[in-house]
């Protein structure tokens, strides 16, 4: 776990698949280094799948949206499935404009972005 | 210092003095009260001790002519000892002096002399490291307001100084940046294309500063090249999306990447037909010749320079005679109304309705007062670029054109 006053990122490993990232606080150019860190330190295995909780997120700029990106990327180059959780309406409302819909699955809670992926 | 100073000679009044060119100014003292503290260089004894090599020292003044003209010698308090060390820096600068006085005449051992010129050394290199910290941030202020003024200027290359002129079409566009000192990366344009066709685009670069503005450039030529080589709306957005996904390759830092919608006019008839294409950026919006308010969206077009096999989008719809489209960039809908809400496209779209403008330019002045309204709403750049037939234009010679072009 890495914490600090403006981000902080947490992994919770659930009993079985899948992994749940949670990501709390302002997502911006100061603190993605710490997402893309926690997600370089995932084992994602094909078939597996990766939760990413950002019901605790209060802001995103345009590094956090390329930092989600490139979790999809990853994710899709393990051949694993990547579910985001919790997103703030607006937010949704602009990955929709950015035609991010088509690479991410958005869903309420982590408990139904979790089921999703079993 | 000065309290250190006077205890070595067991003398009432020691001070740190700095000379300029007129004045000797007391930046420290003990035993001299502050209406005292600064004098004419031309009488000071604190001048003559600052260009004298080694440790000046008047044992009586009342003896000395140098020191009778002094204002603490003729008056308050009746200096009648002096000795002082200059401040040298190591570069030979001479700043100022260490200076010890008693209102009555006196000898000083070589040991106390010797301890005001290492006091007057330590002065000197205190005084240095603090010229060098405070030149060290002025350099520092100097390189950062040479970097934004460079941004900007690279900004305004960024926008076409002026519109064209296109037969049958009245244009208008603006940029209203949210700071003077931060640059976005908002960007249009519009120029002509093979035959009577045009192109036009307006777009948003991630990020600000000098970065976005350098990759803004490149986003700007990239597109107009494209349009050369093939105008096809969609196939101008996939040649961008290679050139930047080419510009980051290989690259650690976060990729860059914009939104941008691309357009072909092409003249019919008492109007003209739209193809436009998006990726990741909001719908245009047309105000029809009645009022209406219609999104046109290329549906589902994605982010420009970041996505594996980006998706791109495009739609056609006619701009009639007395039609005006509306393009901008997210920092218009992303702003903030009075009760907290962002505007959106549907806050836009019902403000275009009522203001009901009919042309480019009354298009563009309505945004400036829904900006204006919005005030500190509004966070970040927006562009906006109108395209306008105008109405009963069968009337108008096909040759006669409109164009404007307006900067806030």
């Amino acid at each position: 776990m890495q914490h600090d006053h403006d981000l902080t990122v947490t992994l919770q490993p659930h009993p079985v698949s899948p992994l749940v990232l949670t990501v709390a606080g302002d997502l911006d150019h100061h603190t993605v280094p710490r997402l893309r860190a926690a997600l370089d330190d995932l084992t994602l295995a094909p078939g597996a799948g990766l939760v990413i909780d950002l019901s605790g997120l209060t802001f995103c700029d345009s590094t956090g949206i390329s930092a989600l990106v490139s979790a999809h990327q990853r994710a899709q180059d393990a051949g694993a499935a990547l579910a985001l959780a919790g997103l703030d309406p607006e937010i949704i409302r602009v990955f929709r404009i950015m035609g991010l819909d088509r690479l991410f699955s958005f869903h309420d809670t982590a408990e139904k972005a979790i089921a999703s992926l079993q | 210092m000065t309290s250190l100073a006077a205890r070595i000679f067991h003398a009432p009044i020691a001070t740190v003095t700095l000379v300029d060119d007129e004045w000797v100014r007391c930046k420290a003292a003990h035993g001299l009260p502050p209406r005292l503290c600064q004098g004419s260089r031309a009488v000071s004894l604190g001048a003559a001790a600052v260009t004298h090599d080694g440790v000046y020292v008047v044992p009586d003044t009342s003896a000395d002519p140098r020191a009778s003209a002094d204002p603490l010698v003729r008056g308050e308090p009746g200096v009648r000892f002096y000795a002082a060390a200059p401040i040298v820096t190591s570069d030979g600068h001479r700043l100022g002096s260490v200076n010890v006085m008693d209102t009555r005449p006196r000898q000083a051992t070589s040991e106390q002399l010797a301890s005001l010129r290492d006091l007057a050394a330590l002065v000197a290199g205190e005084l240095e490291l603090r010229l060098t910290a405070s030149r060290t941030v002025a350099a520092e202020r100097e390189l950062r307001a040479g970097a934004e003024r460079l941004a900007r200027t690279l900004q305004r290359t960024l926008l076409p100084p002026a519109l064209p002129r296109v037969p049958g079409l009245h244009a208008a566009a603006a940029y209203h940046p949210v700071s003077a000192d931060e640059v976005g990366g908002d960007f249009y344009d519009l120029f002509p294309l093979d035959g009577d066709r045009w192109g036009f685009f307006l777009g948003d670069v991630c990020g600000k500063g000098a970065d976005a503005a350098a990759l803004t450039s490149l986003v700007r030529y990239t597109l107009r090249a494209a349009a050369v080589y093939d105008p096809d709306p969609c196939a101008v957005l996939a040649n961008l999306d290679a050139v930047l996904q080419q510009e980051h390759a290989g690259s650690t830092a976060p990729p860059p990447y914009c939104t941008a919608v691309f357009g072909v006019l092409e003249p019919d008839r008492d109007g003209f037909t739209v193809t436009l294409a998006g990726g990741g950026h909001p719908p245009a919006l047309m105000v029809r010749t009645g009022g209406s308010i219609e999104a046109v969206h290329p549906e589902g077009g994605q982010l420009i320079g970041i996505l594996r096999d980006p998706y791109f989008a495009q739609v056609r719809t006619r701009l009639n005679a007395g039609d005006a489209l509306l393009l901008y960039t997210d920092g218009l809908i992303e702003a903030r109304t009075e009760a907290g809400a962002r505007l959106d496209e549907e806050g836009l779209a019902a403000y275009l309705a009522a203001a009901a403008p009919a042309t480019a330019d009354d298009l563009l002045t309505a945004v400036h007062k829904l900006i204006a309204a919005l005030g500190e709403g509004v966070s970040d750049d927006t562009a906006v670029l109108a395209l306008s037939v105008p109405a009963y234009s069968t009337a108008v010679p096909l040759q006669e054109s409109w164009c404007s072009m307006t900067t806030t």
